[in-house]
């Protein structure tokens, strides 16, 4: 099958949505598909042979954080261009509503498009007043897919319809056979707890993390807090006092052996994010790893973990509910355990072998019955006009 | 030259007819173009939704049809009371499909009672795991598996299309212009299509 993939976010940054991308790309490549990724990339940038750069990304504030996007008519330009060229049976678009080549493409294709949706946007007044603009659009989506139950409200609450959920995937053997490194596996006196996320991003809660450290030392001492990401850590750890600095070690962005390594080693993988996540792909690559997870009951996360099955709840953003729950695992060697036999057997659900024939069974069902991606006469007649 | 005809018989009295002639013909003009234009524009993306719809009817026929053979093919893997119950709900889902496309109501009955029967025949995952020791089983069961997702996955979409078109549909100025034409009001399909627990890949959630 030919597939055209559009991803919003610039691939010159890592990403949840271009990790997805590229991920769901690759395993369609292997399966023997033809598959081109239209994504924004400097024209420099190393990207890999399947991505078509559709040029460089300028940071834009978009959903509450920044984001790096593409779009102008140059860009609507190259859209129409590798839609042509690709000439493929099913276009799958993601973030379709994100103001970059995602809502360039669905504007200029038609045919089988296949709209996947990330993000959990509470109902807002900009989401409320482009209504009347985006809906138009959407209404040529064929099929929409929600990454999360979360996702899948957003959508349903702003278009009505219905989506189907697919959650992201993950390849679970990567991370359950990445070998454990010994400077970062915990013992009894001074364990070991890992936070995966920007640091400088409030809403992935590492303050949180920072203010639960004291009350956590005073039960574990030797504790030590392995924060891996990207960004400045010093000033979201606030003022804390000497020791409780000292037991956090800021590892700095990791590349993705070093972080299945890291979640491989360590005793317990914390999640304090505070709002923002339609999903919670770490949660799940935490529990491949076979890391006990202790996460923050947001309702996307508190479904990951299967109400709590799969891994133990705090209340959202707070340090001394995340200091007890967090004492009370490590005490509990054997709790522990159970959470990992349960979440090792769960996590399977999310492996890139069945989200990925998930997909493709979403692909061949908006085939039938459909012709071809081709171009939306209306709006190409339009362009070409205004664009020459 | 029009200032021969009375004045003051559209606005304020000292303006003669000729300035509003130029002022408001254009307009009328512009706005005349803007409803026709609106009109188009409101009809094609009731075209499309319309195509959207018969295309998701046609995939969510084609899916049920396979998901039905499937099933006649899983049938013989059973013991002989459940086969036989799986095989008469998967030949009455056939033989409705023969009417193309079959009514919503009688899709609803054949199909709602294939479910039931698929239900009932794979509701154990243990049984299930102990059927696929045999790997011709092992993989008509898959087939199966497969074909259900598919049902769900088409239901779904042409549901979220009818969606979507009856809103146009009810957009006043397609009931005024009566853009729809003659085209039916879509109906939404309303059946249990959800996948016996026993194939479901990867289960837990």
């Amino acid at each position: 099958m030919r597939i055209g993939i559009v991803c919003p976010y610039s691939f010159d940054v890592p990403g949840g949505v271009q990790f997805h991308v590229r991920d769901l790309a690759e395993h369609l490549l292997a399966a023997g598909h033809s598959v081109s990724v239209l994504a924004p990339a400097d024209e420099d940038t190393p990207v890999p042979p399947y991505v078509v750069a559709a040029g460089r990304a300028v940071p834009v504030k978009f959903n509450g954080s920044v984001a790096r996007l593409r779009f102008g008519p140059v860009s609507a330009g190259r859209v129409r261009r590798w839609l042509a060229e690709g000439d493929f049976d099913v276009l799958h678009i993601h973030e379709p509503l994100t103001p970059s080549v995602s809502v360039l493409a669905l504007w200029a294709a038609t045919g089988p498009i296949v709209g996947t949706f990330h993000s959990s946007i509470p109902r807002s007044r900009v989401m409320i007043a482009a209504q009347p603009m985006l809906r138009p659009s959407m209404e040529k989506i064929s099929a929409r897919i929600a990454v999360s139950e979360d996702a899948r409200r957003t959508v349903v609450d702003h278009f009505g319809g219905d989506a189907v959920v697919v959650p992201n995937g993950v390849y679970v053997d990567s991370f359950a056979g990445a070998s454990p490194r010994a400077t970062w596996q915990g013992t009894t006196e001074r364990p070991t707890v890992a936070f995966v996320g920007r640091m400088d991003e409030p809403r992935k809660g590492l303050p949180v993390l920072a203010a639960a450290v004291p009350d956590v030392l005073e039960a574990f001492p030797g504790a030590r807090f392995l924060v891996l990401g990207r960004g400045d850590g010093d000033d979201a750890l606030g003022d804390l006092d000497a020791t409780s600095r000292a037991a956090i070690e800021l590892l700095g962005p990791l590349d993705d052996d070093d972080k299945a390594a890291l979640l491989r080693s360590v005793d317990v993988y914390v999640a304090p994010q505070i709002g923002g996540e339609s999903f919670g792909i770490v949660l799940v690559e935490a529990m491949s790893a076979g890391a006990p997870v202790l996460a923050s009951d947001l309702g996307a996360f508190r479904r990951v973990l299967d109400g709590g099955q799969l891994g133990a709840l705090f209340p959202v953003g707070d340090p001394a509910g995340l200091a007890s729950a967090l004492v009370g695992l490590l005490r509990d060697p054997e709790r522990r355990a159970g959470y990992v036999t349960r979440a090792t057997a769960g996590v399977r659900r999310y492996d890139w072998s069945v989200v990925a024939e998930e997909v493709f069974a979403v692909y061949e069902t908006v085939r039938l019955g459909a012709d071809r991606v081709g171009e939306d006469p209306a709006v190409g007649g339009l362009l070409s006009r205004w664009l020459g | 030259m029009l200032s021969g005809l009375p004045a003051g018989l559209f606005s304020g009295p000292r303006s003669g007819l000729g300035s509003d002639v130029m002022t408001w013909a254009p307009m009328v003009l512009v706005f005349l173009v803007l409803v026709g234009w609106y009109l188009s524009y409101s009809a094609s993306r009731l075209d499309r939704l319309h195509h959207r719809v018969e295309s998701s009817r046609a995939a969510l026929d084609a899916q049920l049809a396979r998901r039905a053979a499937a099933a006649l093919e899983a049938a013989p893997v059973l013991d002989p009371a459940t086969g036989l119950l799986l095989t008469e709900a998967a030949a009455e889902s056939l033989a409705a499909a023969e009417d193309s496309p079959p009514s919503v109501a009688v899709l609803e009955e054949v199909e709602n009672d294939l479910t039931r029967a698929l239900n009932a025949a794979f509701s154990d995952p243990d049984d299930v795991l102990a059927l696929r020791a045999d790997p011709v089983t092992s993989e008509v069961l898959d087939l199966l598996g497969q074909a259900c997702l598919r049902v769900q996955l088409a239901r779904r979409f042409h549901n979220d299309a009818v969606a979507q078109a009856e809103r146009v549909h009810d957009k006043r100025i397609v009931r005024v212009a009566r853009l729809a034409g003659h085209a039916e009001r879509p109906q939404m399909i309303e059946m249990d299509v959800t996948s016996p627990p026993g194939l479901v890949r990867g289960a837990s959630s």
